[in-house]
């Protein structure tokens, strides 16, 4: 089918509905961090194992082994945070779609210059209501961005206990190759959620407000 | 903008029928909406779907004060019946809603809260509007499982739902049926379709026949009166229902 004849649906939403579908994006990237995080906790247990056999020639690879494995942790509760932030600001966004429809109906009661008092009063206090929601997405719209800061700063982190566990690598004698590659692998995956982090801070659901 | 007409008045007494939008588009099914004025209030039958909430709420404005509503029955739960809900009580947010209790919890996702609705009993109750007693009758399975007509004895009307229901090709949207033979033909395939039951409409057919109706008022299509009201009843009576494809 060309483009010329795709149905009108396939027009670019606005307002609420794109913010609708932002907040879906982020929930998918956020469902793939999750996901990540979960395979960093297995590959933590792993190599605190081989760190085991290697003894002490990799007592530090160990320390580091450890300490991503708390990180895996904590990133996934911090994702559970933003999970729960995201589920806020799907509430506050469906209210304001149906707010929108019936405010729309309501705008052409109001053309038709059907009860102007009492519409009038009507009318007043939805814009009262939906400034309060307007408020109140806001205020989700900066937790959600201070929330996807924090969690950037915890990659930061998980970065530089990756690159750590690289170096501690080489000290690793006759396991250095296996303790390498392990190191390598965490090192690729915590880039991967940076990257991934990086993209939802640069999501258009806060540069648009 | 649809328009109203009275069908019934009696001193502070009425009935108003909310019909025909011309600009309604096509897409949407055309629904009547009825007004039942007793005193300094009144009572919403079916008041349609949330796309014509406009049209309905000009023309009952321009007659009636519409924060003066208490209350909107609904015959069953479908979306053209009701789904304007949340918008009326924008108007007046203490408004009942009467309808079948097995769509009790159903209705709140159109609007309203736990005090808004009144679940009405399978055998029927009276509702009240301003001293007036008007009569939840059982129409369940016509077409709705959980379904029910208003009678007003007073008045002598019947609000009818679903039941009399026609869908009249464009240029007869006359509010009146004139020719029944002729009028019946469009009501012929909804009633078979829609109609769930024969022995739901067998039981209805008894009930209503040995009411005092004057008027048969469906949420589409004409109003059956005088002598058509007894010619439709018998119509149905012998009409099989329940058949797709008729």
């Amino acid at each position: 089918m060309s483009a010329a004849l795709l149905p009108a649906v396939a027009a670019k939403p606005s307002g609420a509905a794109a913010d609708l579908l932002r907040i879906v994006t982020i929930n998918e990237q956020i469902k793939r961090v999750v996901g990540v995080s979960f395979k960093i906790n297995i590959m933590a247990l792993n190599a605190i194992f081989l760190a085991k056999r290697a003894g002490t020639a990799a007592l530090g690879f160990g320390v580091l082994s450890n300490e991503l494995r708390v990180f895996s942790r904590d990133l996934r509760n911090c994702m559970e945070a933003l999970t729960g932030l995201i589920h806020d600001c799907v509430n506050e966004v469906s209210i304001s779609l149906r707010n929108g429809r019936q405010d729309r109906l309501l705008a052409e009661v109001g053309q038709a210059g059907a009860a102007a008092a009492l519409l009038g009063r009507v009318l007043q206090q939805r814009a009262a209501e939906r400034d309060g929601h307007v408020r109140r997405l806001a205020a989700l719209r900066r937790q959600l961005k201070r929330a996807l800061d924090d969690a950037f700063q915890m990659v930061e982190l998980g970065g530089v206990l990756a690159k750590s566990a690289k170096i501690e690598a080489a000290y690793g004698q006759s396991f250095a190759p296996s303790l390498a590659q392990v190191s390598g692998e965490f090192d690729g995956i915590v880039e991967e959620i940076r990257g991934s982090l990086e993209a939802l801070r640069r999501s258009p659901f806060f540069a648009a407000h | 903008m649809k328009t109203t007409r009275t069908l019934f008045q009696d001193g502070d007494h009425k009935w108003l029928a909310i019909v025909r939008d011309p600009d309604k588009p096509g897409y949407l099914i055309d629904t009547n909406e009825y007004l039942i004025t007793h005193g300094e209030r009144g009572l919403l039958l079916d008041p349609g779907g949330a796309e014509i909430f406009p049209a309905v709420f000009s023309a009952l404005s321009a007659e009636f004060d519409p924060s003066a509503l208490t209350g909107i029955f609904a015959s069953h739960q479908d979306p053209d019946i009701c789904s304007s809900l949340a918008l009326w009580l924008e108007f007046n947010p203490g408004m009942r809603c009467y309808v079948s209790w097995l769509w009790a919890s159903f209705l709140p996702h159109f609007g309203g809260t736990g005090d808004t609705f009144v679940a009405i009993p399978d055998e029927g109750m009276e509702i009240p509007v301003d001293g007036l007693m008007l009569q939840a009758i059982p129409a369940h399975y016509l077409h709705a499982s959980g379904n029910f007509h208003l009678y007003d004895k007073l008045a002598r009307l019947l609000f009818s739902g679903d039941v009399g229901a026609a869908l009249l090709p464009p240029g007869r949207d006359g509010l009146f049926v004139e020719d029944f033979d002729a009028h019946i033909r469009h009501a012929e395939a909804f009633h078979k379709r829609w109609m769930g039951s024969n022995e739901a409409k067998r039981q209805w057919c008894e009930r209503v026949s040995g009411m005092a109706i004057d008027m048969l008022c469906p949420q589409h299509g004409a109003i059956y009166t005088g002598r058509d009201v007894e010619r439709f009843i018998n119509w149905f009576a012998e009409l099989p229902v329940g058949i797709t494809g008729g």
